[in-house]
């Protein structure tokens, strides 16, 4: 087939396809690979706890700007898909007294079944109205299973959240095995599983906003009249992504549980979790998924330093009262962070370096 | 115009059509199911108690959904507007008035002006925070639904925040006027007395907001900017000062709520305008976005179904009230009054 022939979506696929080991954003993705995969040598665990937890928020708010970012639509439940996968894990290992591999998988069936279930039920009320009422129905649902997960205490242990082991090799008393000069504890050996799904699950997210289905979501968010216009079923494509995104989502509560062997309503559940979700998201750049990874690593390293730098800076203060309650409260200043962000940063990191790329291009051809 | 919509309504109502006719009893005999699995005196409690806790509900609902109708601005920060109040008005106010000894042991008329004063501190202070709010975050939002639920999001839960940083985290009690402590006993139906307060206040909140809105001049320009922002503007009005009016309208509501729902539950904690706003939404939703009748009936459903099914499954109250909103979304995707 000639060059001429050929659609522009099918041109642009080739030349995607003939300069692919080419550009250096191909070379930056091995390398940063390469990089994860060496961490576990570093020999601090806060530093391996710290990259494990980056990987597994890159991948969930990663999914959280493909329904965010690529369809347009504030979703307020994508805690509650966190949470359902991690409850799933929790539950199952913790009820069953010695957990073994099928119940990993178990899980996973579980955790994916009800969260295409939940998000096919809330992606069928809301949409048939307006816009706003997804965000408001998908509140609503989240904080009911935020209460859900309070109150059933026969099942979920209440506010005290679940500690449960792992089987096999992720196991913490198994004794780990030496490669190489290398020990490989049961953390490490988590920490490359995890390393493997959020690549994959990264990869596939990746995969699908560059399907046609992808593409039709762009159009629908840049102009949804002239997308209907043009025969697409709006509802039906929104769907598509809701779904997906929020499978995703709860794969990663999945790997969350599975990293921190313990979860409890507040941190995987909780409904102001949104927030930094959000956070994340406009930080790296909504609708550009790799953003994800700079938001992820920006909020967690904010996480782990903020306090300590807050209580730094009150201790310059010791007759203040009100200054140490204040650096307490590191929270607070991630939400101001968040106002500030949409309100002079909106296109975020990875948005703003494209522009001024554009820019460039533009200025260098015209 | 006006005449052809009035005589098709008259027509509605003297054709007596079987459809809507069975819809109305079924929508009241609905009301009298719980019959089955609680007795009559229990009943009657709960019913009272959902109708003062609907009233309740109705004084969060009733800012947001006029400010979501005017302004077309969907306020998540409203929860804050409502812990402020409550935190200002119900438990720094009357713990002040404490140390007097007007509160827990004071005279009738020393009651009542406890409670007055805390209803004032906490609409003022709902509406001072409301006046920045709307100034400095929502302005710069207007036409961006998205952002604009992002962001007040993110107001709330600065707030939440705040609270903790002035009041501490753990739940404080709320102190409750003598006046108001208590029940009263008729025919072992036993009514809290404060309820009883509550839903006298939130009948005059709704009794007064459709007065002003139907009988006075400012009335006419806020129902007229609901219906058509730019003729109210080429008319010859300030809009946005119609609308900063009208948010610290609608936040001075949000202050009272909070101040009459601490004293109701007798503790106050900083979560509590988050778990309000989404009572409030679901509300809001029932009754149609921008109709403050519709909402008056959204919070009376809401607050009743609450209290029998905490009643009878205390667990799944909270569903009970989401189920409530998708039965009314699906068969009435714009709710009960609002705009198709």
């Amino acid at each position: 087939m000639m060059i001429n022939d050929m659609t522009p979506v099918q041109r642009d696929r080739l030349r995607e396809q003939q300069t692919k080991y080419n550009r250096p954003s191909f070379w930056i993705q091995v390398a940063l690979v390469v990089v994860l995969i060496l961490v576990p040598l570093v020999p601090s665990f806060r530093v391996m706890d710290m990259v494990a937890k980056i990987m597994i928020f890159t991948v969930v708010v990663a999914s959280y700007d493909l329904i965010l970012g690529y369809t347009g639509l504030l979703s307020f439940a994508h805690a509650m898909f966190f949470g359902i996968g991690a409850y799933s894990v929790a539950l199952l290992c913790y009820h069953s007294s010695s957990p073994q591999w099928y119940h990993l998988i178990l899980a996973v069936v579980a955790a994916l079944t009800l969260s295409v279930i939940l998000a096919l039920v809330l992606a069928f009320f809301s949409l048939r109205t307006k816009a706003i009422f997804f965000a408001m129905l998908s509140l609503a649902l989240a904080d009911f299973f935020h209460i859900l997960g309070m109150t059933w205490s026969d099942l979920t242990l209440g506010e005290d959240g679940i500690t449960f082991s792992l089987p096999g090799i992720l196991n913490v008393e198994w004794s780990g095995v030496n490669l190489l000069g290398v020990h490989f504890t049961p953390r490490v050996m988590t920490y490359y599983l995890i390393l493997v799904a959020a690549v994959f699950l990264f990869m596939g997210l990746l995969r699908f906003v560059r399907s046609p289905v992808g593409r039709v979501l762009k159009s629908i968010r840049d102009n949804e009249q002239r997308s209907t216009a043009l025969g697409y079923k709006t509802f039906r494509y929104q769907i598509y992504s809701i779904v997906f995104g929020s499978s995703i989502a709860s794969l990663g509560g999945i790997l969350f549980a599975v990293w921190l062997r313990f979860v409890d309503p507040e941190s995987v559940l909780g409904v102001f979790s949104m927030v930094d979700y959000l956070l994340m998201v406009i930080i790296g750049g909504l609708g550009t998924l790799y953003g994800s990874i700079i938001g992820a690593t920006f909020f967690m390293a904010t996480q782990a330093w903020l306090p300590d730098l807050l209580k730094g800076i009150a201790a310059f203060f010791p007759d203040y009262e009100i200054i140490h309650r204040i650096a307490e409260r590191w929270m607070a200043f991630l939400g101001l962070m968040f106002i500030v962000a949409i309100m002079v940063f909106p296109k975020g990191v990875v948005g703003t370096v494209r522009e001024i790329i554009d820019r460039r291009k533009a200025s260098g051809a015209g | 115009m006006t005449s052809d919509a009035a005589s098709v309504e008259i027509d509605m109502e003297s054709g007596f059509n079987t459809k809507t006719w069975a819809i109305r009893i079924a929508s009241i005999g609905i009301w009298f199911l719980p019959l089955i699995w609680i007795d009559p005196t229990t009943y009657i409690v709960l019913t009272i108690a959902g109708l003062a806790f609907g009233m309740l509900l109705f004084m969060v609902a009733a800012g947001m959904t006029i400010i979501f109708g005017l302004m077309d601005v969907l306020n998540m920060a409203h929860g804050a507007l409502f812990a402020l109040g409550a935190y200002s008005g119900g438990y720094w106010i009357l713990n002040l008035l404490e140390k007097f000894g007007w509160v827990e042991y004071g005279t009738a008329v020393q009651s009542f002006g406890s409670l007055l004063l805390a209803i004032f501190a906490g609409a003022l202070a709902g509406a001072l925070l409301g006046i920045v709010v709307e100034r400095v975050i929502i302005r710069g939002v207007y036409g961006d639904h998205l952002k604009q639920i992002m962001i007040t999001m993110g107001v709330l839960y600065v707030m939440t925040e705040v609270t903790k940083i002035i009041w501490g985290a753990s739940p404080e009690v709320v102190l409750v006027p003598m006046m108001f402590q208590g029940s009263y006993d008729i025919f072992d139906v036993i009514v809290g007395k404060f309820r009883v307060v509550a839903l006298i206040v939130g009948l005059a909140m709704f009794a007064g907001i459709q007065l002003v809105l139907m009988k006075t001049k400012l009335g006419l320009i806020v129902r007229a900017g609901v219906e058509n922002r730019e003729g109210v503007q080429a008319a010859g009005y300030n809009i946005n000062r119609i609308f900063t009016g009208v948010f610290t309208v609608g936040a001075a509501l949000a202050g009272v709520g909070g101040t009459m729902w601490c004293i109701f539950q007798e503790q106050v904690y900083p979560e509590i305008g988050l778990e309000n706003i989404i009572f409030a939404m679901i509300v809001v939703i029932i009754g149609g976005l921008g109709s403050v009748t519709g909402s008056f009936l959204g919070a009376i459903i809401v607050g009743l179904s609450f209290n029998y099914v905490a009643f009878l499954l205390p667990k799944l109250a909270m569903g009970v009230n989401i189920l409530i909103m998708a039965t009314i979304l699906l068969i009435r995707p714009w709710g009960l009054m609002g705009k198709e």
